[in-house]
């Protein structure tokens, strides 16, 4: 489980204080899969570097499993988002210079994985988002829709509780999209609690449950309920 | 370990690595060379000449009146007496040259007279009296010095040898290489026929040549030479010298006006003359080793550095799936490594070839065994150096970098 209390996350410089969360509290069950829309600058990526713990909060508790992660340090952080948290980026972000077999593997040897264990989940996953027959081609030898299954697959390899995509379908064709929602579908079906980041309301339909978020708050509720409310705010 | 990915991605963009391996290579070969070279002339020019160098220092008395052979006697042997008679002064001796010098008398000695062939052993001569061996301050390790009886003054047109020496061990060992008792009593032939009995063995007293390779063969002859140019060589007590030698130089400038002082010089100056030029190839083959070192450390921290700005959002996804900073450092310590393995391996085989042929070409001493790893390991500990702050850096390339847009 995700709980987040009262969080709030603010960016300073000399002069600028930016509240990009506010007094933001949440919580996630096992087993949802949650679309996070909104508008451009509404915090969503700062919910999610937060939710990831790619960044730390300024104020307020976050809890995974019951556990509070904000005050942890460095190296507590990285080992809870290797161990509990996949991530699917925009970008695919995977690294160019390793082939799909050791992108895959990338953060299975961070968790110290011996050899066999290693290999046996990278071809369970590539297997999973069908891809078993490509570990040694490049990213740059896949289209887009197949480096994204390359990132599914790398962030599925750990095992992860949560899975955190960051508009995982923004550079993808249609055709390719639906592939990969349908993906994340089956996966969330099979019990990864997916929490989706996405400016399309269409997508967002494609999870049970959906989260707006406007000027650093969250409200729960139909995407299109808020997109209304902002329009005619 | 990480070494199998971090290879497969140096393989993917070799440029760079290949560069910076090479320059390793070639700065290994250089510098362990260059090193042994150091070690050789530093080796040289730490050798004992024998003598007392702080306290000892030299010059010449020169005539410029024509003085009979007789006066030219009296007037050594007055110049000695109140050299040695100076409050300070613990001996004196005139003599034709002294360690260091550059110039002076050689012969070639043998076993059995009429043998000055190629057979021959080459030894530095050196002209004293009795008080030689305590102003050269050597040890006879065995036998005796001379008495005075065995010293006289050379015979003008008779080229009859002295028939007594006292020779270093080195000579002796040249000359009976099996011998495991004593040179003394021992015979040996000179100026063809002329034996020279060893009544004592001296344990170092270099020839005047440094660079000679019998340098460690010498022979103090118990002969005076009565001649216009005398060098006077004289051992002073320890911090007495410095004062000394302006009060002699005046003593004997007064003491008799037929005659010049000069050449006054102490035997640290003549050291420094004698090693200038390995001085001065120390000097230079220090600061290319260096100079390369630091070039190579330079060019492992653009690398590295330029890496990271390349990596930055790797970095971060890196860092995002879940590598603590820790391991983004220890990423680039490895991949350092790797670069430098290769490089330190070509290296070491381009050093030890340049080394042959260096022994071959300039009669070099080989490389000590230890020279290659200690130059490998000394390089690699660069490498790691100059990696380590580019790779801190890179450690604290914040993960939230992997949700930026590209």
């Amino acid at each position: 489980m995700l709980k987040m209390t009262n969080v709030s996350k603010i960016y300073r410089t000399d002069t600028v204080e930016t509240h990009a969360l506010r007094g933001f509290s949440l919580t996630v069950e096992e087993g949802e899969f949650v679309s996070v829309t909104g508008p451009s600058g509404s915090g969503k990526t700062t919910f999610l570097n937060i939710a990831g713990l790619l960044e730390e909060l300024t104020s307020g508790n976050y809890e995974i499993d019951g556990r509070d992660i904000s005050s942890l340090n460095d190296k507590e952080r990285s080992r809870v988002r290797n161990e509990k948290i996949g991530f699917i980026f925009q970008s695919f972000n995977l690294i160019p210079e390793l082939n799909v077999y050791d992108n895959v593997d990338v953060p299975l040897r961070y968790r110290g994985f011996d050899a066999k264990e290693r290999e046996r989940r990278i071809m369970g996953c590539l297997e999973r988002v069908g891809l078993a027959s490509r570990p040694t081609h490049f990213p740059a030898q896949l289209s887009g829709g197949q480096q994204q299954r390359v990132a599914i697959a790398r962030a599925l390899a750990g095992e992860p509780r949560f899975l955190l995509a960051d508009e995982p379908t923004g550079n993808l064709d249609t055709h390719m999209a639906d592939s990969v929602l349908d993906l994340l579908a089956e996966i969330n079906e099979a019990g990864t609690t997916i929490i989706m980041v996405t400016h399309e309301l269409t997508l967002a339909d494609r999870a049970n449950r959906n989260l707006f978020v406007r000027d650093g708050h969250i409200h729960d509720g139909p995407p299109e309920l808020h997109f209304a409310t902002a329009a005619n705010a | 370990m990480d070494i199998g990915p971090i290879w497969r991605a140096m393989l993917r963009n070799k440029s760079g690595f290949v560069l910076i391996a090479l320059q390793i290579a070639v700065t290994l070969t250089i510098i362990v060379n260059a090193f042994g070279i150091i070690q050789e002339r530093s080796g040289r020019v730490a050798r004992d000449s024998g003598i007392d160098e702080a306290n000892t220092f030299a010059f010449a008395s020169v005539l410029f009146t024509d003085y009979e052979r007789e006066q030219r006697k009296t007037l050594i042997d007055e110049d000695l007496d109140l050299i040695r008679n100076v409050p300070g002064v613990i001996n004196a001796v005139a003599s034709n040259s002294f360690p260091l010098r550059q110039g002076g008398w050689s012969m070639g000695v043998a076993l059995e007279p009429g043998n000055q062939g190629p057979e021959s052993v080459g030894t530095a001569i050196y002209f004293v009296d009795e008080h030689g061996a305590e102003t050269f301050d050597v040890d006879i390790i065995d036998g005796k010095n001379f008495t005075p009886g065995q010293v006289a003054w050379s015979i003008e047109n008779d080229n009859t040898w002295p028939a007594y020496g006292i020779i270093t061990e080195a000579l002796g060992k040249e000359m009976w290489p099996d011998e495991t008792g004593s040179y003394v009593g021992k015979t040996m032939f000179i100026n063809d026929t002329d034996p020279v009995n060893i009544v004592g063995v001296v344990d170092t007293l270099q020839a005047p040549w440094e660079s000679w390779t019998g340098v460690e063969r010498s022979m103090l002859v118990p002969q005076r030479r009565p001649s216009e140019f005398v060098r006077y060589i004289v051992r002073a007590e320890p911090g007495m010298r410095d004062r000394l030698m302006p009060e002699i130089e005046a003593m004997l400038a007064a003491s008799n006006k037929d005659r010049i002082i000069r050449d006054m010089t102490t035997m640290d100056e003549v050291r420094k003359l004698a090693y200038v030029g390995d001085a001065a190839l120390i000097k230079i083959l220090s600061f290319v080793v260096l100079l390369l070192t630091i070039i190579t450390s330079l060019g492992i921290v653009g690398l590295a550095s330029f890496n990271v700005s390349r990596r930055t959002r790797q970095i971060g996804i890196r860092r995002a799936l879940g590598a603590t900073k820790p391991a983004i450092v220890r990423y680039f310590l490895i991949e350092n490594s790797i670069v430098s393995a290769i490089g330190l391996v070509v290296g070491s085989a381009l050093a030890i070839g340049l080394n042959i042929v260096m022994v071959e070409a300039f009669s070099l001493e080989p490389l000590a065994w230890y020279v290659i790893p200690a130059g490998v390991i000394a390089l690699w500990a660069v490498g790691q150096l100059a990696v380590a702050d580019p790779a801190r850096r890179a450690s604290n390339i914040s993960p939230a970098i992997a949700t930026r847009s590209s």
